[in-house]
C-alpha cells in the first residue's frame, strides 16, 4: 500500500536579518492510510513546524521551506499551485491546534466557522451545511448542538472549544488529521476525554492521525508508530512498543526516564536530561544532542549521524546506539 | 444590553446637563460686562437700552436664578434670540446643523475608506516599501494643519485645474472640505488600523482559517478585518469628536454654511446666545454619536458585555 503522506528531506528555515534559524533539517518520514503516528519532542524541536510545512502554513516571511518534497497521495504539495493546495487543506488534510481559544475567531459564531469550512469544499446549500455542522458537533459530543451552534467561542469551556476545533477538522472527512498538541492547554481529565474522542473518530472514519506532543506517555495506547525529534531532526523512529521497550537513542532514553512510573520503587528519583537544546540559529557541528549526551564519543562532536535501520521498522540516528541500561 | 443602553443614555444626559451649567457660567467667566461687550459694536445703544437688555437677558439676577431661567427656557426649546437680527437661535442652528452633519459624515467616510484601507495594506505588506510609503504619508497627514491642506486643495483643484468650486454649500462643494477634514483623521486611523491589523494577522485563528483551505480574500475580509476593526471603531467615537472640532476650521476655510461657521461669526460678534446654543447643540451631537458608536462596538465584538 503506498503511503498517504511521504515527507522527504524536508528542511524549513526561518530567515531574518539577524540569523537563520534551522527549525527543521532533512526530515523524512511516512504516514500510512489509517495509521496514527506520534511526533514527540521538546519545545523548539521542530515538530510543529514540520507539520505546518506539510500544510503549507509556515508563516512566510520569515519561514522558508528550503528543500524537500511532501507527497500526499502521490502529489508533491510543495510544487502545487497555492489554490490547489487550499483545496486539499481542510478537505483531505486537516489540522487542529494547541490553544482552542486563540485558534477560534472570537467575533464569529462557531456555526459560521464550521459552515465556512464545509461550504468551501462541498456544494452544500447553507441550510444543509448548517445541518451538517450540527451533526459534526453531535459527533464530538457537544450537548444541545442545535442551540450551541449559535454561540461564540468565549461561551464554551476549554474542552468544548477543542471539540469544536476537532469538529471543524472533520468537516470534510479528511484522510489525514494533524493534531498539534491538542490537549496541552487542557486539564488532565479533559485531556483524556479528547484523546478518547480522537480514538473513537479515528476508528469510525478510518483517517490517519499525526499527533504532535511533548508528552511521550500520552502516546501510549494511541499511536502506532513514534517519531522522536530533537533540534529539527528525527533522531529515532519505531513502532510504539518497540520504542518503549528498546529505545536506542540516548535522547529517547532520557525522555522515557523522565516519566514517572507507577511500578517504580518508592524514593526513585526521576532523571531529567541535563543541559539545554542547541541554539538553532547557530547549529552545532556533529550530533546536536552530543553536548547533553552521557554516551557521547569523539565522533559525535564532529559528524552528524543519519538515521540508520537497526530493524526493518526501527531507525536511530546515533553513532553509539546504547542499549537501555 | 437594554440596561447598558439606559445607563449610557443617563450618562449622556448628565454630560449635557453639565454643559448647560458651563454655558451659563460662560458669560460671567469672560472678563468685562457681558452686555457692554455684546453691544460694543453698536455705538448708538444708550445706557438705558443696555439696562433694558440686561433685564431682558436676566443678567441682573443672581447666577442660580439665571441658570433656572435658562434651563426653563431650554427645556421649552427656547434658546433665546440672536443679538443682531433678533432671530431665534435654535432655528438658526437647526437650519445649519444638517450641513455640518453632512460634512462630518462625508469626512468620516473619507477617513474610514482611506484610513482603514491604507492601514490594512500597510499591515498586510508589513516592512515593505508599500508599508513605509503609506506610513510616511500618514505622518505627513497628521502633521499638516487642516486649514493649510484645505487652502492647498482649493488652490490646486479649484484655482489651477478649475474642477471644483472654491466655496459654498452644495454637494459639489462638499468634496474638498470633506477630503480636507477626512484626510487629517485618516492619517491617525491608518496608523491605528495598521498596528491593530498586525496584531490580528499573527493570531492563531488566522492560521485556523487558512488551515480550512479558505481563499486568502475570505481569510482577510471575514477573519482579519472584523477583528482589526474592533479597536478602530472604538477610536472612531473620539475621531468624530475631533472632526466636529475640525469642522469649525474647515467650514470657515471653505465658507461651508454649517454651525461651525456660524459659531465663529457669533464669536466675532460677541453674540452670546448663539454661542451658548452652539456649544449645547455641539455637545449633544458628540454625546449622541459616541453613544451610537459604543453600541456598534458591542455589535462588532460579541465578547464585550456591559453590565
Amino acid at each position: 500500500m503506498p503511503p498517504l503522506l511521504s515527507v522527504e528531506n524536508l528542511s524549513t528555515h526561518f530567515v531574518t536579518k539577524a540569523a537563520t534559524v534551522k527549525a527543521v533539517n532533512q526530515v523524512s518520514f511516512q504516514v500510512n492510510p489509517g495509521e496514527t503516528v506520534g511526533i514527540v519532542g521538546e519545545s523548539g524541536s521542530g515538530k510543529s513546524i514540520t507539520m505546518l510545512s506539510v500544510m503549507g502554513l509556515v508563516p512566510s516571511p520569515p519561514g522558508q521551506i528550503v528543500s524537500g518534497q511532501v507527497y500526499f497521495e502521490g502529489q508533491d504539495l510543495l510544487k502545487l499551485p497555492l489554490e490547489q493546495l487550499r483545496q486539499i487543506r481542510g478537505n483531505q488534510m486537516a489540522m487542529i491546534f494547541q490553544d482552542p481559544l486563540s485558534s477560534l475567531n472570537p467575533v464569529l459564531r462557531i456555526g459560521k466557522q464550521l459552515v465556512e469550512a464545509i461550504r468551501r469544499h462541498t456544494n452544500l446549500s447553507s441550510a444543509d451545511a448548517k445541518a451538517h455542522a450540527i451533526h459534526l458537533l453531535q459527533r464530538v459530543h457537544i450537548p444541545n448542538a442545535a442551540q450551541r451552534i449559535n454561540a461564540y467561542p468565549h461561551q464554551f469551556s476549554g474542552g468544548m472549544r477543542q471539540r469544536v476545533m476537532i469538529a471543524m477538522g472533520l468537516a470534510c472527512n479528511p484522510k489525514l488529521l494533524i493534531a498539534d498538541e491538542p490537549t496541552t492547554a487542557l486539564d488532565v481529565t479533559i485531556q483524556a476525554q479528547i484523546v478518547e474522542l480522537i480514538k473513537e473518530l479515528r476508528a469510525d472514519l478510518g483517517m490517519a492521525v499525526v499527533w504532535i506532543t511533548h508528552d511521550l506517555s500520552l502516546l501510549a495506547g494511541l499511536a502506532d508508530r513514534i517519531l522522536v525529534m530533537y533540534a529539527g531532526q528525527i533522531v529515532e523512529q519505531a513502532p510504539l512498543l518497540d520504542l518503549y521497550a528498546n529505545p536506542r537513542h540516548p535522547y529517547t532514553l532520557g525522555l522515557l526516564q523522565s516519566i514517572p512510573r507507577l511500578d517504580a520503587a518508592q524514593q526513585t528519583r526521576l532523571r531529567p536530561i541535563a543541559g539545554l537544546p542547541p541554539n538553532l540559529a547557530n547549529y552545532p557541528q556533529g550530533c546536536p544532542f552530543a553536548p547533553r549526551c552521557q554516551y557521547a564519543i569523539d565522533r559525535c562532536t564532529t559528524e552528524d549521524p543519519t538515521l540508520e535501520a537497526i530493524s526493518p521498522e526501527h531507525q536511530v540516528a546515533c553513532w553509539v546506539k546504547p542499549e537501555r541500561p | 444590553m437594554t440596561r447598558y443602553f439606559f445607563k449610557r443614555l443617563l450618562s449622556g444626559i448628565f454630560t449635557i446637563w453639565i454643559t448647560t451649567i458651563a454655558v451659563t457660567l460662560l458669560i460671567h467667566l469672560v472678563p468685562g460686562d457681558p452686555v457692554q461687550i455684546m453691544y460694543a459694536q453698536s455705538q448708538s445703544t444708550t445706557p438705558e437700552q443696555l439696562e433694558q437688555i440686561r433685564r431682558n437677558l436676566g443678567l441682573d439676577r443672581p447666577i442660580y436664578e439665571q441658570y433656572i431661567m435658562y434651563m426653563g427656557r431650554i427645556l421649552q426649546g427656547d434658546f433665546g434670540t440672536t443679538i443682531r437680527g433678533n432671530q431665534p437661535v435654535l432655528d438658526l442652528l437647526l437650519v445649519r446643523l444638517p450641513n455640518t452633519l453632512l460634512l462630518t459624515t462625508a469626512s468620516l467616510v473619507v477617513t474610514i475608506v482611506v484610513g482603514v484601507t491604507a492601514g490594512f495594506f500597510a499591515a498586510y505588506k508589513r516592512d515593505t516599501w508599500i508599508d513605509s510609503t503609506l506610513m510616511t504619508a500618514a505622518i505627513l497627514g497628521i502633521s499638516v494643519p487642516s486649514f493649510w491642506l484645505g487652502l492647498m486643495l482649493m488652490y490646486i483643484f479649484s484655482m489651477q485645474l478649475g474642477w471644483l468650486p472654491v466655496s459654498g454649500t452644495s454637494l459639489r462643494n462638499l468634496i474638498l472640505p470633506a477630503i480636507t477634514l477626512g484626510l487629517a483623521n485618516a492619517a491617525s486611523v491608518s496608523r491605528l488600523t495598521r498596528s491593530s491589523m498586525i496584531d490580528v494577522l499573527t493570531q492563531d485563528y488566522m492560521r485556523t482559517a487558512r488551515a480550512k483551505g479558505l481563499k486568502e480574500g475570505t481569510v482577510l475580509s471575514r477573519h482579519a478585518l472584523r477583528n482589526g476593526l474592533v479597536n478602530v471603531v472604538n477610536m472612531l467615537g473620539l475621531q468624530f469628536t475631533y472632526m466636529m472640532g475640525g469642522a469649525i476650521v474647515v467650514e470657515n476655510v471653505f465658507a461651508w454654511n454649517g454651525i461651525g461657521r456660524l459659531a465663529i461669526q457669533s464669536i466675532f460678534q460677541r453674540d452670546y446666545p448663539t454661542i451658548q446654543g452652539f456649544i449645547l447643540i455641539f455637545a449633544t451631537v458628540v454625546v449622541v454619536v459616541s453613544m451610537v458608536l459604543d453600541l456598534l462596538y458591542v455589535w462588532i465584538d460579541p465578547r464585550i458585555t456591559y453590565k
